[in-house]
């Protein structure tokens, strides 16, 4: 299997002199096509740092980003863009729906954004990702007349919609209840077996991170480990 | 929109405001000079008399729209104890007409100018009781008296020209001042721009023999009332539209930060700087455009309105003036779309991502 996304040598420094705080070093890895793997660490290891740099919503201070072949840490903003577009589906822990539009509107967000028109393809993809997502008769409804399980849901089907090469998730149920956290878990686990995306989910929950393939665990910006598919040990261990 | 709604009233008050202004300028100039020379040429002090062959001359000009000469004269009107006193131009009926327009002007009688026919105006027709089909003996420059029919009425419109003009057939015109057939005591003018009159009035004076009186020397006082008019309305009409900059500014720089969360997300979508700066010109450009049609229809409705005021004055819609003010218009709410746009195209969506 190709990786599809990799991190080589990366460093991540805030802010200059006394004051600066070195959030990643020195990280390398690499997701394959298909995987579904997750990161894990504790608050301020480095998680979202590392995951946004990989997103292209920021650049590293060291090291590069290869996106399916491609060195995309020089690409200026618009190619940035364009390529987050095309390439990369973001789930964060707030929805971040628009609230004037409704689901079926907010789910064809980034075809629209790509400059495409909205056709039957992209009509017959949004009914089958709503019903995949168990939304289905709620295409036309007004997004703020969710519920937040529902809302989250949706986003994650926005996520879907341009066939990403890799689905980023940053702490996706950190809003939802224990019952949803559930849902939304077998739910990535569903699109990863049925549509064969990748995914890599950024969570501080150990519970959650056993549901996946593999775990990355970050601490205090450094990979400290790389674990796929086996047992974990418990929690501090 | 209430925006929408101040850009209506903004531009609503321009079109009103300038047409009225334009309107009223127009008006108080046309019954100043409308139905007067705007140039005369006058003889110069070695004349006695400027020749007729210089109209064909002064024609020529491609400004003048009107050239006619005519013979001034005094006459003294006495009626047992008063005297009223006739400023009296002579000419032909036709050309009288072309720069006085008084034929569409005749209260009683008619416009004509046979021999030994003169016309003279409303108030004086009351002063002295004389009417249409009257006799008038006048007192004439050289002492003589000249027996004249009255063979029509005009009003001018104004109290000076009714008691003191009057207009005599050229034949006894000529005989009273005793001048020759191509003898005038001055070429009258009219050109196509009054305002322009200056130029060719500058032009004229090359000509021999000649003195050139301009409107615009003898009427400075008007003129300069109308520049003070003029740019006290352009001032309104900047303030107005430095208001409505003012408002579409901070409409869009309030939405702009109400909006830069949906927007930073959008942008982590893909949405590229570009695109995210357009927006806001979108969203000025249809409230510009919005504003300046109801800010139109605005205006007229206060231009119809006004027709109902109890003036005797029509306000007309300067076609030229809508169009700039709608240009200005949806310039200025381009412009005050530019710093919205920028802050949008700068943001970066990692800022709206981490402080969520
Ligand atoms: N914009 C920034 N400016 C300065 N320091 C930052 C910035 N963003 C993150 N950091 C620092 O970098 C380190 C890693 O932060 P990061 O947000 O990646 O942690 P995290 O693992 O996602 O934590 P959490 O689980 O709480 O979300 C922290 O020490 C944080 O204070
Ligand atoms: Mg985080």
């Amino acid at each position: 299997m190709p990786d599809v996304l990799v991190a080589d040598q990366l460093e991540m420094v805030y802010g200059e002199g006394d004051t600066s705080t070195r959030a990643l070093k020195d990280v390398s890895f690499g997701v394959n096509s298909g995987e579904f793997a997750s990161i894990i660490g504790q608050s301020g290891s480095g998680k979202s740092t590392l995951l946004n740099i990989l997103g292209l919503l920021d650049t590293p201070t060291g090291g590069r980003v290869i996106l399916d072949d491609q060195d995309v840490t020089a690409l200026d903003r618009t190619e940035r863009a364009r390529l987050r577009n095309r390439a990369i589906g973001f789930v964060f822990q707030f929805h971040h729906l628009l609230p004037e539009f409704t689901v079926s509107e907010n789910m064809t967000m980034p075809a629209q954004i790509s400059g495409r028109r909205i056709g039957e393809e992209d009509r017959e993809r949004t009914t089958r990702i709503l019903d995949l997502l168990g939304l289905e008769g709620l295409a036309n409804k007004n997004a703020n007349e969710l519920s937040g399980g529902q809302k989250q849901r949706v986003a994650i089907g926005r996520a879907l919609m341009n066939q990403p090469t890799i689905i980023l998730a940053d702490e996706p149920t950190g809003n939802l209840d224990s019952a949803n956290t559930e849902g939304v878990y077998r739910l990535f686990r569903e699109i990863n077996q049925d549509l064969g995306t990748t995914f890599l989910i950024v969570t501080h929950d150990r519970g959650v991170a056993e549901m996946t393939d593999r775990v990355l665990e970050v601490r205090d910006g450094e990979l400290v480990q790389d674990l796929r598919n086996t047992y974990l040990p418990p929690a501090g261990g | 929109m209430l925006i929408i709604a101040g850009i209506a009233v903004g531009i609503g008050i321009q079109v009103f405001v300038g047409s009225l202004i334009t309107s009223l300028q127009a008006d108080l100039v046309d019954s100043t000079v409308g139905s007067s020379p705007h140039i005369t040429l006058l003889p110069d002090d070695d004349a006695d008399f400027v020749s007729g062959a210089l109209v064909g001359e002064v024609s020529d000009d491609p400004l003048v729209t009107t050239a006619i000469p005519v013979r001034r004269l005094s006459g003294i009107y006495t009626n047992g104890e008063d005297s009223l006193a006739l400023s009296v131009t002579a000419g032909t009926s036709d050309d009288l007409d072309s720069i006085y327009r008084l034929s569409g002007r005749i209260t009683e009688g008619s416009y004509r100018l046979d021999m030994a026919e003169i016309l003279v105006g409303i108030g004086f027709s009351e002063d002295a009781d004389v009417h249409a089909g009257d006799q008038l003996p006048l007192v004439l420059p050289y002492g003589t008296v000249g027996e004249y029919t009255v063979a029509g009425v005009f009003d001018l419109g104004a109290a000076a020209a009714n008691d003191r003009l009057a207009f005599l057939d050229d034949a006894s015109g000529a005989a009273a001042l005793g001048q020759g057939a191509d003898e005038y005591s001055a070429i009258e003018i009219q050109v196509e721009d009054v305002f322009a009159s200056t130029e060719t009035a500058d032009r004229l004076a090359g000509i021999d023999g000649v003195s050139v009186v301009d409107w615009q020397d003898e009427n400075e006082e008007l003129l300069s009332g109308l520049a003070a008019q003029s740019g006290s309305s352009l001032m309104i009409q900047g303030f107005v539209l430095v208001a409505v900059a003012l408002g579409i500014a901070s409409t869009l720089a309030i939405s702009a930060v109400q909006k830069t969360r949906q927007i930073g997300i959008l942008k982590a979508m893909g949405m590229t700087d570009g695109s995210a700066g357009r927006i806001f010109l979108w969203q000025a450009a249809l409230l510009g455009v919005a504003g300046v049609l109801l800010g139109i229809g605005l205006g007229y409705a206060l231009i119809w309105g006004f027709s109902f005021a109890p003036v005797d004055f029509t306000v007309r819609p300067q076609a030229s003036l809508i169009l700039i003010s709608a240009a200005i218009g949806i310039a200025v709410a381009l412009a005050s779309a530019i710093i919205p746009s920028r802050s949008t195209s700068r943001l970066d969506p990692i800022e709206v991502i981490q402080g969520a």
